[in-house]
């Protein structure tokens, strides 16, 4: 195991700045999720960590060690990439067996530990085999193998599954998250896929324009969101978002009023954000169906409120609704989210 | 639906006669060659030629090999009569000693461009270092200059480091030639392969040469081969520089001394088209000795395509 401190981290690529001075401890054993959108930062910290991208500025250090420039073949760390990087002239063993082979580990050590792997992910009948003649699935696989059978302290995954479909993308973040359970190493896992940071992160740290917008835990992230970039980035469908400002301790568009538990102060300009799934039925919003979307668990409606403000709802599929039916539910003030509208963070 | 059958039987026949053209343009004056390396001097020239031998004979061959046990004298020169094939040219007996200096350059300049450019290719396709285009740039137009114009400030050069007569001469040049075209060759190939797979070797535990010798190395076999082959080739065949710079039989060359047949008092065709055979049996054996691993597609599953 071992702790990854960044320290005002920084890369930049001539005038424009990839990460900007980023702050970010990792604690042994964690499970940290760098999430956001293409271009925001989260592969090239990534490929920081690993030695891949040289540091601009800043430090950065495993446990008490500062490794800002040792090279990545002396970092003692694996890594899991998006497009597999298996050697195609190689097979499965000797792929697995590849990073023990350069540390010089003896043949029947390499064996046994190719194997032991290989048993750990079911790979053992593909062991014989060249990367082109596996699927998508298995090639992931062994590309886990290959790291994990180095048994490093830390583990850096750069959107692993993104070029899966979905059911095994499922069964991937299931074997992922138990080897993290196994191994109890520190991984450091990039992914702009809101459900798989939601689902294996210890910590989030959602990223935009080289800076962390929020750091916190999964639940944390998508409870109290910090600013309308993560509260608009986390959740499926997206959190609506309405302009308006505060009268008389209520949020307020035209005719669109809610009271608030916790106003800011009179006359303030913000934007609140209300969680598709945060409303309950037979409430006091009166609203108009104008789309219906049964997903056969759940249903999402897409309402014009009062005041003409457009929200999608996510409800439960006993809720019988068409298109130009009236509605009305119910909004808990506790599940709302207020954002200065000026600087777009959380009030 | 079927096509119609008259236009299949046209591109068929179009196909084919084109094919046959295109292989009688490309291996008419081979087999020309080796026809007539097996034919008497009177056979060469006979109208119309003999395509094919009438009666096929080896004296051609066996003139070259015994010809290092006969001494050609002004006075000995005519004993020999050129339409029966006895004839042998002044120089015959230096053919053998210039194939195998051609040999040694050809095999030096192989091994030696081949590791110089290696390295500088995998230096400027993978390492990201300040100045790697200009590099690029610099090497490649020193190849703008026609070799030509390189002949006087060669031969100076050369001269000045005393390896005038030597096959250090022409091994050194000849890497002058050869290794920025194949520095260019490598590092379009090098940079076709996954960077993902570099990531993945640094990370693995390579350095640079372990990268470059387990990774890159391994999926280039084409272009290195290609490589090897070209270079090879290129001191093979290379005629003006060898003239210049090598003056003695010790350090001339196939082509050198070849032509030098042509230029003696009387010229056998038969024997120089023998000759001409033996001069291109390297280079064949080179090509179907490596044609087995010009193959594409060796970078297919490495990653996700």
């Amino acid at each position: 195991m071992a702790r990854i401190t960044c320290a005002a981290l920084t890369k930049s690529y001539g005038a424009v700045l990839a990460v900007d001075a980023l702050d970010l401890s990792i604690g042994h054993g964690e499970f940290m999720v760098l999430l956001g959108p293409s271009g925001c930062g989260k592969t090239t910290t990534l490929n920081m960590i690993a030695g891949l991208e040289e540091i601009s500025a800043g430090r950065l250090l495993f446990d008490e060690t500062e490794v800002t420039w040792t090279p990545p073949h002396k970092r003692e760390v694996a890594m899991v990439f998006q497009s597999y990087a298996l050697y195609p002239n190689k097979t499965v063993r000797e792929n697995i067996a590849f990073p023990l082979r350069l540390r010089g580990q003896s043949a029947p050590e390499i064996d046994r530990a190719v194997g032991a792997a290989a048993e750990q992910l079911e790979i053992t009948h593909l062991l014989g085999r060249r990367p082109n003649e596996l699927s998508g699935g298995q090639r992931q696989r062994v590309a886990l193998g290959r790291a994990i059978v180095r048994k490093p302290s830390v583990f850096l995954m750069d959107e692993p599954l993104s070029n899966l479909d979905a059911t095994l993308r499922l069964s991937m973040r299931g074997l992922i998250k138990r080897l993290h359970q196994e191994l109890k190493a520190t991984f450091v896992y990039v992914t702009h896929d809101q459900a798989e940071a939601m689902t294996l992160a210890d910590r989030i740290a959602v990223m935009k324009g080289g800076l962390i917008q929020q750091l916190d835990t999964p639940e944390g992230i998508y409870e109290r969101p910090a600013n309308i970039f993560v509260a608009g980035f986390l959740g499926s469908p997206p959190i609506n978002l309405v302009e308006g400002v505060i009268a008389g301790g209520a949020f307020t568009r035209g005719d669109f009023r809610l009271a608030l538990t916790n106003p800011p102060e009179e006359g303030r300009e913000v934007v609140l954000g209300l969680r598709p799934e945060d409303v309950s039925a037979g409430g006091d919003v009166a609203a108009r169906v104008e789309l219906v979307s049964p997903l056969g668990s759940e249903t999402h409606l897409d309402v014009l409120a009062e005041g003409g403000v457009p929200l999608t709802l996510r409800v439960p599929k006993e809720w019988r609704a068409a298109p130009g039916d009236g509605l009305s539910f119910g909004i808990d003030p506790a599940r709302l989210h207020i954002f200065d509208k000026a600087s777009e963070t959380r009030l | 639906m079927k096509k119609p059958l008259a236009p299949r039987v046209t591109r068929a026949i179009l196909l084919t006669l084109f094919s046959a053209l295109f292989v009688l343009y490309v291996a008419g004056p081979v087999a020309w060659l080796v026809s007539s390396s097996l034919q008497s001097e009177a056979e060469i020239t006979r109208v119309p030629p003999n395509w094919l031998p009438q009666n096929p004979s080896i004296a051609n061959f066996e003139a070259i090999f015994s010809a290092a046990d006969r001494v050609v004298t002004y006075e000995n020169r005519r004993q020999g009569e050129a339409l029966t094939s006895t004839f042998l040219p002044s120089g015959a007996a230096n053919l053998l000693p210039a194939m195998r200096n051609s040999l040694v350059i050809g095999l030096w300049v192989a091994a030696l461009n081949l590791l110089l450019s290696v390295t500088a290719a995998y230096a400027i396709a993978v390492i990201d270092f300040r100045g790697r285009r200009a590099t690029l740039y610099t090497v490649l137009a020193t190849r703008v200059v026609p070799d030509i114009a390189l002949v006087v400030p060669l031969f100076l050069v050369i001269r000045n480091l005393g390896l005038i007569n030597s096959l250090g001469a022409l091994v050194v040049t000849y890497l002058a030639i050869t290794v920025p075209f194949t520095i260019f060759i490598l590092i379009s190939y090098f940079e076709g392969i996954p960077r993902d797979l570099y990531r993945a070797a640094r990370i693995d535990g390579c350095g640079h040469g372990r990268a470059l010798w387990h990774v890159y190395l391994p999926l280039s076999l084409p272009a290195l081969v290609a490589s090897l082959t070209f270079a090879f080739l290129t001191s093979w065949n290379e005629f003006v520089f060898a003239l210049v710079l090598t003056q003695n039989v010790a350090a001339q060359t196939l082509p050198i001394i070849i032509s030098g047949f042509i230029m003696d008092f009387t010229t056998s065709f038969s024997f120089v088209n023998a000759a001409g055979v033996i001069a291109i049996i390297p280079p064949v054996l080179m090509a179907v000795v490596f044609q087995r691993y010009i193959v594409s597609g060796l970078t297919a599953g490495a990653v996700k395509g």
